[in-house]
């Protein structure tokens, strides 16, 4: 019986390492968010609820990890993006800032 | 004790004049304080070039929408009624304005470290700046559970 082969899937072409650090630097920037001792918990919460639309199990988590560890990383977003995201953190009075994985 | 409903969708301060004569020295005391940059007011990058095309581009927003959010508080608050109907946009910035008086009353007692409530002197919780931070923190949960309900 005759087989065919099914067709080999597409490879993309491998990106460049110059390619892969631009869209690091670019694509790959870190919203981190910092303890401070004055905002509440329930506060951090709704931040995120709002901004970066999580649930609450997940912002709970966040909010959590920001409290117990000093800091989390609350989004990975394109650097505007981020830059975005860290001036309506500040807004709301949250210590936050944007980084480079 | 002012209280925060939620009614029909709608967000409801209802605190009364003595009250309200309070909130109102509160933003009075505080907002000036506001107006230059809290030493502990966070930067948004490491480097010295970004953060200073921050500072040119994006803070001044920020600064605005804080007089602003400021601004409509104190409105409300010496508008002679007993009950504030708010939005909830409108529940958001009063948020934003009480954690920054907060932040700013945080810095006039130096406080830097988690469980300051619990370590306060009598002595520090005798100075106005605690009352705002136990006045101010308690209508955050209220909002925060208006809004969340």
């Amino acid at each position: 019986m005759a087989t065919t082969s099914a067709p080999s899937p597409t490879k993309a072409p491998a990106q460049s390492p110059d390619r892969r650090e631009h869209d690091q630097r670019e694509f790959g920037w870190n919203v981190v968010v910092w303890n401070d001792p004055i905002t509440l918990m329930s506060y951090v919460v709704l931040v995120l609820r709002r901004l970066f639309g999580y649930d609450h199990a997940t912002a709970t988590r966040l909010m959590l990890q920001v409290h117990n560890e000093g800091r989390a990383v609350v989004a990975t977003q394109p650097r505007e993006q981020a830059e975005v995201s860290v001036g309506q953190l500040h807004a709301f009075g949250l210590q936050a800032t944007l980084g480079r994985p | 004790m002012a209280q925060v409903l939620r009614r029909r969708g709608r967000i409801q301060v209802r605190v009364d004049s003595r009250e309200r004569e309070a909130l109102v020295g509160i933003v009075d005391a505080l907002s000036p304080r506001l107006a230059a940059p809290l030493a502990s007011a966070p930067r948004a990058y490491d480097d010295a070039d970004l953060q200073a095309e921050y500072d040119r581009w994006v803070r001044p927003d920020i600064d605005r929408g804080r007089e602003a959010d400021i601004a409509m508080v104190r409105d409300a608050l010496t508008a002679g009624e007993d009950t504030l109907p708010l939005t909830d946009a409108q529940a958001l910035a009063w948020l934003r304005a009480f954690n920054h008086l907060r932040l700013a009353a945080g810095e006039i007692l130096g406080i830097e470290d988690d469980g300051w409530d619990e370590a306060a002197s009598d002595e520090t919780k005798q100075k106005p700046e605690y009352g705002v931070l136990i006045a101010l923190g308690y209508l955050q949960e209220e909002l925060v559970a208006a809004l969340g309900s």
